[in-house]
């Protein structure tokens, strides 16, 4: 299966739609709630993002439009496309780097770090262990060092409390 | 008050923090910009969680070197690898390359450095000399005026991005309301703050690093070739090349110009100023010179023009607070939150960080013109790095600059969330720096135009009513309909085409 540009566009279509929704669904319930969706310019809070969100759905709508107009011309059948199989390592470095954030905090920089590094240099290709865990390994703590010993700043030390006293 | 300025920002700048910090700026600047796919926008937003703790001008310091340093260092690959590092250097390589294929690549190293550090400098003195003009000018402006400024500030970055223009005011208006989320100024009341973390919305930082870092990332594992590993040979260029480049002085002035000029134009940047001080460069040139087949000038053109853009970008964003590209946005963040606002207050409040910035700026086109020439070995080296332990080594940095901003776990899922955005808009072709600029001139545009119905007696009728406000009013009225008119007329021309040869 091929993805095309045009499948992108439709989804950032919908993250904008539901941009607009959510906008107006805020201002009719908690802004309102709030009394911050009704009065003058001081009072009115929900009256600016209103008034953009309009304008974004006024401009997804003509987007609409003007993709239904070009769609023979722009998108047909040999428009340039990306096999979906080549989608794969980029959405596999998505999940590796969030589920790197997620355990972060529950198992510590120094157990999560390691692993995130050498599971991305694996996807991207090396194939050699010992030239995928030094470099893990030496960036890991030279990350460390960098934010712990001269940044000062305490990095997560998970549910073993794994920090390095530099 | 120029010279106030900058007597005043020699104390801030004169520090041993603020020196080593510019210096490698302009270090870091160059090995980003030296690597495909890096550049200079990705330097600064890298750097950034790394700056907010930082005194004022020397964070600032650090993040300009970043900036002028990056702008440069996209010849190195250029030149070497007929790949620019940076767009930047797009322009650079059609004399650069055939330099270096004739054997003069030490030359066309060393020329593109003292051209971006001597246009640099000319930027800089544009910069010295104009802002505090403009915002002298600007200090007279009320509400109505400040409120179109932001206005024409994103519609023109939408205008000239890549992309539609449609998309382009459709990723705006996103940054638009991005910037809404949290604790309302006026009626303190809570907009979108679905977390408690986000009473005061999301943090600039965490935006950009995820918006361009992120899913810049994503790009780079996509396209592939992820262990090519290039073969250069070492290149030493040394301090003649100053004098090489002062030979074709009235070119460089000429290119400084139009770098400056374009840099000051909201949107238009430096790959836009490279290409045209080509273009003028190579119609003034004679024919012997052999523009296209490794001409000393052709290098001096482009480097100088975009060197001197990022002093001409630094004149709106600090006399007016309107950024006029992406990097810019991102120094506008950068200033919030060290505390200073820039803008005619900045000149008339702090004159010592506006004088300490314009002497960092200065300095770090020195430092460029001696780290380059000396460092450039190094430089050369970092072209060797595989990409497949760069993408890694990124997002970790990304990761943990990011948690360092506050310790907080939540900017971290930010940053994620809007790297997936990122990775989207990106996809469907939607240019990405006017979400940003929505989101740093969001606050100036909604306060603005609230604080004007405020004081209006006739509505929205006051932004016609005064006439700077009036103007600008036009100026994107303007704006707007000649991108609308271009984008026709494109059109047309393409469907011409496409007529003439359906094959």
């Amino acid at each position: 299966m091929m993805i095309r540009k045009i499948h992108a566009e439709w989804l950032v279509t919908l993250l904008f739609v539901g941009v607009v929704a959510l906008v107006f669904q805020q201002a009719a319930t908690d802004m309102a709630r709030q009394g911050i969706a009704s009065g003058g310019p001081y009072d009115n809070a929900a009256a600016y993002p209103k008034a953009i969100a309009a304008l974004l759905g006024g401009m997804v709508a003509l987007q609409l439009a003007l993709r239904l107009l070009r769609a023979r011309s722009d998108e047909g059948p040999d428009a340039p496309g990306v096999p979906l199989r080549a989608l794969l390592r980029p959405a596999l470095m998505v999940a590796i780097f969030a589920l790197y954030l997620g355990s972060l905090a529950p198992l510590g920089y120094h157990l999560t770090t390691p692993l995130m590094l050498a599971a991305l240099m694996l996807l991207a290709g090396i194939r050699n262990p010992v030239a995928i865990l030094v470099p893990a390994l030496l960036i890991s703590l030279g990350f460390s060092f960098v934010f712990e010993a001269w940044l000062k700043i305490v990095l997560p030390g998970g549910f073993l409390h794994l920090n390095i006293p530099w | 008050m120029l010279a106030q300025s900058l007597i005043q920002g020699l104390d801030q700048f004169f520090t041993p923090l603020t020196l080593i910090l510019t210096t490698l700026g302009v270090i870091f600047g160059l090995v980003v910009g030296a690597l495909p796919g890096l550049g200079p926008l990705m330097g600064i937003v890298l750097m950034l969680p790394f700056a907010v703790d930082m005194p004022p001008v020397s964070a600032m310091g650090f993040l300009i070197a970043i900036g002028v340093g990056g702008s440069c260092g996209g010849s190195i690959s250029a030149i070497l690898l007929r790949i620019p590092g940076t767009p930047l250097a797009a322009a650079t390589l059609f004399d650069g390359y055939p330099m270096a294929q004739k054997g003069r690549a030490a030359d066309a190293i060393g020329i593109a450095i003292s051209a971006s550090a001597l246009g640099g400098l000319f930027g800089g003195l544009v910069l010295i000399l104009t802002a505090p003009v403009l915002a002298d000018f600007a200090s007279n402006f009320a509400p109505p005026e400040y409120a179109m400024l932001a206005l024409t500030g994103l519609i023109s970055i939408a205008v000239v991005s890549d992309g539609s223009l449609l998309k382009g005011l459709m990723t705006g208006a996103l940054g638009l309301l991005i910037a809404t989320i949290g604790t309302d100024e006026f009626s303190t009341g809570f907009r979108f703050a679905f977390h408690y973390e986000m009473l005061n919305g999301f943090h600039i930082v965490a935006i950009v690093v995820g918006i361009f870092a992120v899913s810049e990332m994503a790009q780079q594992v996509q396209a592939g070739n992820l262990n090519e590993k290039p073969t250069v040979k070492p290149v030493r260029p040394g301090f003649r090349s100053v004098l090489l480049t002062l030979r074709h002085w009235k070119n460089l002035l000429r290119s400084s110009t139009i770098g400056a000029a374009f840099g000051a134009l909201p949107g238009v940047g430096g790959t836009i100023s490279t290409f045209a001080s080509y273009a003028v460069a190579k119609a003034m040139s004679k024919p012997e010179e052999g523009y296209g087949k490794g001409a000393e000038g052709g290098v001096v053109a482009t480097e100088s023009a975009n060197n001197a853009t990022v002093g001409g970008a630094m004149v709106p964003t600090l006399a007016l607070g309107i950024p006029g590209e992406a990097a810019s946005a991102v120094l506008i963040g950068a200033m919030l939150i060290l505390g200073f606002f820039p803008g005619p207050a900045l000149f008339a409040d702090q004159p010592e960080i506006a004088g300490g910035i314009f002497l960092v700026y200065l300095f770090s086109n020195v430092s460029l013109l001696v780290v380059g020439i000396v460092m450039t070995p190094v430089f050369v080296w970092v072209l060797r790095l595989k990409k497949s332990y760069l993408v890694p080594v990124v997002l970790l940095l990304c990761a943990i600059g990011t948690f360092a901003l506050q310790s907080s776990v939540f900017d971290l899922w930010v940053m994620m969330g809007f790297g997936v955005v990122g990775i989207l808009l990106r996809a469907g072709g939607y240019p990405l720096a006017p979400l940003v600029i929505g989101v740093i001139l969001g606050p100036l545009l909604e306060n603005n135009l609230r604080r004007s119905l405020l004081i209006s007696r006739e509505g929205y009728w006051i932004f016609l009513d005064r006439p700077v406000s009036a103007i600008l009013v036009a100026a994107n009225v303007l704006l707007i309909a000649s991108a609308i008119f271009w984008t026709i007329r494109l059109r047309k021309a393409q469907r011409a085409r496409r007529a003439e040869s359906p094959d």
